[in-house]
């Protein structure tokens, strides 16, 4: 059975290291840049980027639930690498194919283009239309591609250099590519029928989760450290009550979204997580939508100037709470599930989640 | 000037001599967000000038044309019909100095400012907020002291909007350090190109630089640029301030005419994200709309009566409340429905958003409007405060 704990030496190593490497300036000068290659060096020289992939293809080996401690700090200190692109979406892509992870930047296609179309001719696939928001592209070595042709579901894996790829960003600054494909060839291989479409951006989901949770708690943590030290009316506002909601609100939010983005982790690690996972993108979604009103509110003007580092938690958040669904997107999914288990199955379905599913 | 009364037709064809009709395609930013553009609103306020139509309360000599709220009232309603550009850059003058000019300023001031207020030919900055006077604007330390028949402004205003564009500041500084805090203020006019007067822009979250530190080191100022009394800063503070919750500043911007249509553009802007025939995406919709119009009134009510009495109270608060509360919803609603392409900073309400969290901090925190309502409209008891009668040299230590 899995181990459904967390490794500590990973905590303790990811906070060193994250510490050193990527203060407000680093995160700063990654967005003026476009890429942080000294940061993602130092990052992929841990081997962390690998975590929970299989080490005969080039993985660090450890579990899904290691490598979600790793991406919620990766939000913790909004480090600017693809490292869930490059791990546990692309990564796992590629070694659930059977393909060799590469030594660089793996990126995936968050959703495929409506003009996409994936050809499979022999040995190899041809790809022709488009793509956007597609994370770090122009920084990739590889794009993996899931694509079902013919009932199977198969992995494409594709050189990024092939592509004609325009540099676009989020809210945070974060690329979010456009990629075409003017008839790229590449190789694929087949992935097992559980590896579909739906799974897929659960997984995304859950990486988004895994982020969010660890930027909420920062921004949290932040806001009750600002309004301890800033003085109006003779006494730091985190002594008024109506600044003390706020803070409350976000704490809550941090607790409430880290509480769902463990309890996704868990049963996704087990095997079987897509309820958690949809309830834990909702609940995160909605948790950064209160978490960054409050903590922008608390802050005063010091939040909106950029040399303060509350955006960098706030924008990325407004982001990623539109990737891989939003509110709408799991709310319909969680409703039709619900109604569907009927009267008597709602109340196991909230205690037992998706075992008794 | 006006012998015959107004109607809605003359002011209309009046306007059409010279502006541009609204189209449903018109699409202007608001707030200045994410434009730096000066040029546009100049020539529109270069252009309704000789009538004083943007201004119609003013005195006719001081740029106006002695409107009654009926007319004022009407012209706005006319206004709306054509393009009035983002007057962002000029709001402090039109929407705060000149009506605390009118009630507050010496005939010279009135009529050497107004005017070029008026035309758009000067823009003016409002250098209140100080690193240590924020919500607590009556901390500010900004020094003044008296020099014969001048002044000597040493100190740092921050988050000063519009100075990097500004030809005047109006500047809250302390006269007398030894009155309790509200009470030794004084409001002065700053040329913004006096020796001494530095201005350092700040880049905002949103990348507008829009705002600025200002730092002030033995500024000469001279007695005839002082608005109000030695010692009446605060009182003339109080009057800049409502007039900027009651909205006078905001006029112009924003999006086409709906002529003909009930729904605004913001909301069928959304029809291309097919969210618009979505039940609980109509309902959240229908709230904001509502929520829309209701603080349309309250604005109009408080700025009204802003005009009117020349002191106004604190329906202002209530109006901004309102108003920031629209905007922020509007704003998070639209990125929200926009779908996941709105997460980029080309997609649907980027620039919006990123502006919205300012809206309840600017002009006064929401947290301070609710304060101002509950102590002056409903009689709560205050916030426990020793520092209105310490003097300012005391309190400032932050012991009381
Ligand atoms: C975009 C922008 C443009 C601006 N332009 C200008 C300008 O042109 N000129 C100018 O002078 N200033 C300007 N300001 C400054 C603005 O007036 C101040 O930001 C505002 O008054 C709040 O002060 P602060 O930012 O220091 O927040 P703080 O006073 O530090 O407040 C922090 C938090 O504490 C809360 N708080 C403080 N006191 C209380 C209390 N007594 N009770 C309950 N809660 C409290 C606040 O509501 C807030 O949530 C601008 C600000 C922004 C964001």
């Amino acid at each position: 059975m899995t181990e459904l704990i967390v490794d500590e030496l990973i905590t303790q190593t990811a906070n060193r290291l994250f510490s050193e490497i990527c203060g407000h300036e680093a995160i700063q000068n990654a967005e003026t840049v476009g890429e942080a290659p000294e940061i993602w060096a130092a990052y992929s020289e841990t081997g962390f980027p690998w975590i929970s992939i299989d080490e005969n293809l080039g993985g660090s080996g450890g579990t899904l639930l290691d490598a979600l401690e790793v991406l919620r700090l990766v939000g913790y200190y909004s480090v600017p690498v693809p490292a869930a692109e490059t791990g546990i979406l692309g990564g796992w892509l590629l070694s659930e194919a059977g393909l060799q992870v590469p030594e660089g930047i793996v990126t995936v296609l968050p959703d495929l283009g409506p003009d996409l179309t994936i050809k499979v001719d022999g040995s190899q696939v041809s790809i022709a239309g488009s793509a956007t928001r597609v994370p770090w592209a122009r920084s990739a070595e590889v794009i993996a591609i899931l694509f079902q042709d013919d009932g199977n579901n198969y992995v494409a894996s594709v050189n990024a250099s092939d592509c004609v790829i325009t540099p676009m960003t989020n809210m945070a600054g974060e690329p979010r590519d456009s990629v075409r494909f003017d008839g790229v060839v590449c190789s694929y291989a087949k992935v097992s029928e559980s590896i579909d479409a739906q799974s897929f951006r659960l997984r995304g989901a859950l990486s988004r989760v895994a982020l969010m949770a660890g930027a909420i708690e920062k921004m949290s943590q932040l806001t009750v450290s600002y309004t301890n030290d800033r003085v109006q009316f003779g006494r730091p506002v985190a002594r008024f009550q109506a600044v003390q909601q706020h803070l409350v609100w976000a704490a809550q939010d941090a607790a409430l979204s880290r509480m769902a983005a463990e309890s996704a982790g868990i049963e996704a690690t087990r095997g079987k997580g897509d309820f958690e996972i949809a309830s834990a993108k909702l609940i995160a979604n909605q948790a950064a939508s209160r978490a960054t009103k409050a903590c922008h509110q608390a802050h005063g003007a010091m939040g909106m100037t950029q040399e303060y580092p509350l955006h960098h938690y706030s924008r990325r958040l407004w982001s990623w709470r539109k990737e891989y669904g939003g509110d709408a997107e799991w709310s319909k999914w969680i409703g039709r599930l619900a109604v569907a288990q009927g009267a008597d199955g709602l109340y196991p379905l909230i205690t037992g989640g998706s075992r008794v599913l | 000037m006006s012998e015959a009364a107004l109607t809605e037709e003359s002011v209309r064809k009046a306007l059409s001599g010279f502006l541009n009709v609204r189209t449903p395609e018109t699409r202007l930013t608001t707030m200045g967000a994410g434009s730096d553009d000066l040029d546009d609103g100049r020539s529109y306020l270069q252009s309704t000038a000789e009538y004083g139509w943007h201004v119609p309360s003013w005195p006719s000599q001081f740029g106006g044309r002695d409107a009654d709220s009926r007319e004022n009232a009407l012209i706005g309603r006319v206004l709306k019909e054509f393009i009035v550009p983002d007057l962002y850059p000029f709001a402090i003058g039109l929407g705060m100095v000149g009506p605390t000019l009118l009630a507050h300023g010496t005939v010279d001031q009135k009529s050497n400012w107004l005017q070029l207020i008026a035309s758009g030919q000067e823009i003016w900055c409002q250098m209140f907020s100080e690193p240590d006077a924020g919500s607590d604007l009556a901390n500010v330390g900004m020094a003044a002291i008296k020099d014969g028949d001048e002044w000597l402004l040493t100190g740092q205003k921050t988050w000063t909007s519009r100075a990097m564009w500004a030809n005047w500041g109006i500047c809250l500084a302390r006269t007398d350090p030894s009155k309790p805090k509200h009470k030794g203020l004084t409001m002065f006019a700053i040329p913004m190109d006096t020796t001494g007067v530095d201005v350092r822009p700040l880049t905002q979250m949103n990348k507008d630089a829009h705002f600025s530190e200002v730092f002030i080191d033995e500024a000469r100022v001279s007695d005839t640029l002082r608005i109000g009394d030695v010692g009446e800063g605060w009182r003339v503070a109080m009057t800049v301030l409502s007039h900027e919750r009651a909205g006078g500043g905001s006029r112009g911007g924003g999006e086409g005419t709906n002529r003909g249509s009930f729904v605004p553009n913001w909301i069928s802007d959304l029809g291309t994200f097919g969210v618009l025939d979505t039940p609980v995406a109509r309902q959240r919709l229908m709230e904001v709309h509502c929520h829309d119009i209701a603080s349309k009134f309250t604005s109009q009510r408080a700025s009204d009566e802003a005009r009117t009495s020349g002191t106004p109270g604190a329906a202002g608060s209530g109006a901004k409340l309102r108003t920031v509360r629209s905007y922020k919803e509007r704003a998070y609603g639209s990125n929200r429905l926009a779908g996941p392409n709105a997460m980029l900073t080309d997609g649907h309400g980027y620039i919006e958003t990123m502006t919205a969290p300012s809206m309840s901090i600017r002009g006064g925190t929401d947290e301070i409007q609710r304060n101002i309502l509950g102590e002056r409209v409903l009689g709560l008891p205050g916030e426990p405060r020793l520092d209105k009668t310490a003097s300012w040299n005391e309190s400032r230590k932050g012991l009381l």
